[in-house]
């Protein structure tokens, strides 16, 4: 009872509990959920959303939010596959190149939020549209490839079983835990979204803290989009269509507070998960594919009820 | 003053008997009664975290029935209250600590909240509203127009027409929960003088406060409360200011007021010349105007004045919150204070008013409030050392004896005073050489008061220089050095402790502002 009574009190438990139970009851369902191949398949579907939500991790910490990371990451792909395929650029200027796309979607969606204040769903929102925009005017909405051999190579390894995105996604996902816990970045990230004022008392340049969370999430999303694109051995303009609201409600399920100051890398991690068990689960049980996404809404709406639940209880 | 409970029925108006309740294991309140007779206005006083806003929470049925042990009797009924709406139903009125307006609407709307029709419908018919407001606030005695939006008004006025909206319910039991705590000295009488008047129309009132004064002005009888439990019971004749504060924390307090041990330095640390701050909204209209004073090593300067006079306005300018125009001089040096940062690096520190507005990042532990101000000193190659972090609040935790069980006890845990003290703890972290305390001891207990009073003359011993807005004169008088007195925006007195005196003082501060009503 004191055992379940401390787990309860861990922030992740309220996501770590009904994902155990998600995992069992597919696995009593069909034994094969956890065969290892179908383990590895989940891992990789969830790779490229993942890696784009530990930057979203770290900007809704900060009090932000970023609805334009599927285009931004599509455009990068796009831009990247374009200047390597059309322009014969070198295969590292390409990667730079759709890096640099990333900062600076980052930096734009950042400036328009903080320096003109307006609201960050608004702003986010217009450069969704505008990424997608520009991404279907560079390639006139055609498929870009052959992209070069290296990055085809790159997207075929299996290292582990898995791939090579996925290996980025566990590194950059480390990484964004810990930086985000024990460095002096990461709390400023946390007082700057849990009372600006306060941040600013401090002496915590907040602007630049939330501008800089921004180009964190737009640099992911670019890193997502381009390893999307070596896996698929095509510059896709239809690339992380979509993205956005998986990865926001990832993140939402994995216990961040949309207004700011709560939350960590690993919750999003597990919030991830849940999604991606309950996805590949519904498939292995044979139901119609159109109930994961009735599913999907449903984990999340109850995953915030959770979490309010859970704090409730733990102040009171 | 006699005792005016001559009424026949004998019956108590309200009892809370054997109220208990634990939160997560902690007991709040443990077997406590309160009994409060037809007419009276009854006062709740104690210590921050001794449980009166639990005990009054309970009352308005914020803590439903079944979360807690015992039992509530109205009229020698026993009720049950689920919700602050069965209350309601039940005839009791609660004015809570925090202002909850609602800004963009009228005062009239904001009274009549939700009751907008008297008949229901869905019109809301605005001339009969207008006029219904205009009569409780005249029966109140206030004067503010019910046309008016409510987020023109100041906080006191704010609290007033939250008081206003208890009233119109009509209510046969009102709860004041610290709501004088913003109102001018004023404005503190007139209400008095209106629950008085009420008190004739079968309202019996329960109020919480901090102020002595107020307990000796109003009350018919008093319960004080201590951890949790009734530390004594006072009917009016019995008051004593003595007993009663050694009633609310347990021991007598000694030199209330500390004596100043060190003398100040002659040493000039910082200077301001001709501080102007202009209006937020208005144009060619100054907030502050024209403020220039100095400070020494181990001064304590009083800024005192009126709500509206600018005070709160001249140190968050001074600290870079505010745009201003005029001369900065830290230690003979010129400096640009152009945002927090920079006033945080040339060694100047803030506690701002409201400590549930910008003074707490309440998600977090105290460990993390604590270091805030210098992340630096706790981290190595911008990673943060646990261990040290941990023992820096920890040594804070002691200094200051916050009562919290660990340093990463959450600060919304913690009750005001305490609350208060870490803000201290946290501004005092980087080793500031001028700190500008606004309203230090606002809503916390004696007890804690008499450590902040303490802390602040240790403080000054160390040779820091110490800036303080007071609302409280006899605090102000009795700690500053020296003190400035505001109207307007600008300086209207300055005297030393030996010249200070509360006429001299209230002589400036409402005189050079005849019209300080206006904003």
């Amino acid at each position: 009872m004191k055992f379940l009574r401390k787990l309860w009190a861990i922030p992740e438990a309220g996501i770590f509990v009904p994902l155990l139970v998600f995992t069992l009851v597919f696995f009593c369902l069909n034994q094969s959920f956890l065969e290892p191949n179908s383990v590895a398949a989940m891992l990789r579907a969830m790779t490229f959303v993942g890696i784009i939500a530990v930057g979203q991790t770290w900007l809704m910490i900060a009090g932000g939010i970023d609805l334009s990371v599927g285009s931004v990451a599509g455009l990068c792909a796009i831009v990247s596959s374009w200047l390597m395929k059309t322009q014969g650029l070198p295969v590292e200027a390409g990667l730079l190149a759709g890096l640099a796309v990333g900062f600076m979607a980052g930096l734009v969606n950042g400036l328009i939020v903080v320096r003109f204040g307006i609201p960050a769903f608004i702003a986010t929102l217009g450069m969704l549209y505008v990424a997608r925009g520009l991404n279907y005017l560079l390639c006139q909405g055609y498929p870009i490839y052959p992209i070069p051999d290296p990055l085809k190579d790159l997207g075929r390894a299996e290292p582990l079983g898995l791939s090579w995105a996925f290996v980025a996604f566990v590194l950059l996902a480390g990484i964004g835990d810990f930086a985000l816990r024990r460095t002096v970045y990461g709390r400023m990230v946390y007082a700057t979204g849990g009372n600006v004022e306060v941040a600013r008392i401090a002496g915590i340049n907040t602007a630049w803290v939330q501008i800089g969370c921004y180009m964190l999430t737009g640099a992911m999303a670019a890193v997502a989009g381009m390893l999307l694109m070596s896996q698929l051995n095509v510059g896709q303009p239809e690339i992380g269509v979509g993205w956005e609201l998986d990865v926001i409600a990832s993140v939402v399920i994995g216990g961040v507070s949309l207004f700011g100051g709560v939350g960590t890398v690993v919750g999003t991690f597990l919030g991830l998960l849940i999604m991606q068990v309950v996805r590949s689960g519904l498939v292995v049980t044979g139901v119609n594919t159109h109930w994961q996404t009735v599913a999907v809404g449903v984990i999340m709406v109850t995953a915030v009820g959770v979490d309010l639940l859970r704090r409730r209880t733990k102040i009171s | 003053m006699l005792n005016p409970d001559h009424s026949l029925n004998p019956a108590f108006a309200l009892e809370m008997r054997g109220i208990s309740k634990s939160f997560a294991g902690v007991r709040a309140l443990s077997d406590v009664t309160v009994r409060v007779q037809q007419n009276h206005i009854h006062a709740l006083i104690g210590e921050n975290g001794a449980g009166k806003s639990t005990l009054m929470k309970i009352l308005d049925g914020v803590y439903p029935a079944g979360t807690f042990e015992g039992q509530i009797f109205l009229r020698d009924r026993p009720v049950r209250l689920g919700s602050p709406f069965d209350a309601r139903q039940q005839g009791i009125g609660y004015v809570p600590q925090e202002i909850g307006v609602i800004e963009g609407l009228t005062i009239a709307e904001n009274i009549f909240v939700g009751r907008w029709n008297e008949e229901g419908g869905v019109i809301v018919d605005f001339q009969r509203l207008f006029t219904r407001a205009a009569e409780l606030l005249d029966t109140m005695k206030i004067q503010l127009d019910p046309r008016v939006q409510v987020v023109t008004l100041n906080a006191s006025q704010r609290q007033l027409v939250m008081i206003a909206r208890a009233l119109a319910a009509r209510p046969s039991v009102l709860i004041l929960d610290e709501a004088t705590a913003c109102l001018t000295l004023d404005e503190t009488r007139n209400l008095f003088r209106v629950v008085r008047r009420l008190r004739g129309q079968a309202l019996t009132t329960i109020f919480i406060t901090h102020k002595m004064s107020e307990l000796f002005e109003i009350a018919d009888s008093a319960t004080i409360l201590r951890d949790g439990t009734v530390a004594a019971e006072f009917e009016r004749a019995q008051f004593d200011e003595h007993e009663i504060v050694a009633a609310m924390v347990g021991r007598t307090i000694e030199n209330y007021y500390p004596v100043r041990e060190s003398a100040v330095s002659d040493r000039e640390v910082f200077r301001v010349e001709e501080l102007t701050v202009p209006h937020p909204h208005l144009a060619h209209r100054n907030v502050v105007d024209g403020v220039s004073f100095s400070l020494r090593r181990g001064e304590i300067l009083g800024i005192g004045g009126l709500v509206g006079s600018g005070r709160s306005e001249t140190v968050n300018a001074l600290y870079g919150r505010l745009p201003h125009r005029g001369r900065i001089f830290v230690e003979g040096r010129e400096t640009l204070v152009r945002n927090p940062r920079e006033a945080k690096a040339h060694g100047l520190g803030l506690l701002t008013e409201d400590r549930k507005l910008d003074g707490l990042l309440f998600n977090f532990a105290i460990r993390e409030n604590v270091t805030l101000h210098d992340l630096p000193q706790v981290s190595r190659l911008r990673v943060l050392d646990r261990a040290h972090e941990t023992a820096c609040a920890a040594h804070y935790l002691q200094q200051l004896s916050i009562r919290a069980p660990s340093v990463q006890t959450p600060v919304a845990n913690l009750s005001g005073g305490n609350q208060q003290k870490v803000v201290l703890a946290k501004v005092l972290f980087p080793k500031p050489r001028v700190l500008f305390l606004d309203e230090p001891t606002k809503g916390v207990d004696v007890g804690a008061k008499n450590e902040i009073y303490k802390l602040m003359m240790g403080l000054a011993g160390q040779g820091i220089a110490l800036v303080v807005i007071s609302s409280e004169l006899p605090e102000l008088l009795a700690l500053a050095d020296r003190i400035v007195v505001l109207a307007r925006g600008r300086i209207v007195d300055e005297f030393n402790k030996q010249e200070a005196s509360e006429q001299r003082f209230m002589l400036a501060a409402t005189g050079g502002a005849n019209s300080h009503l206006s904003n």
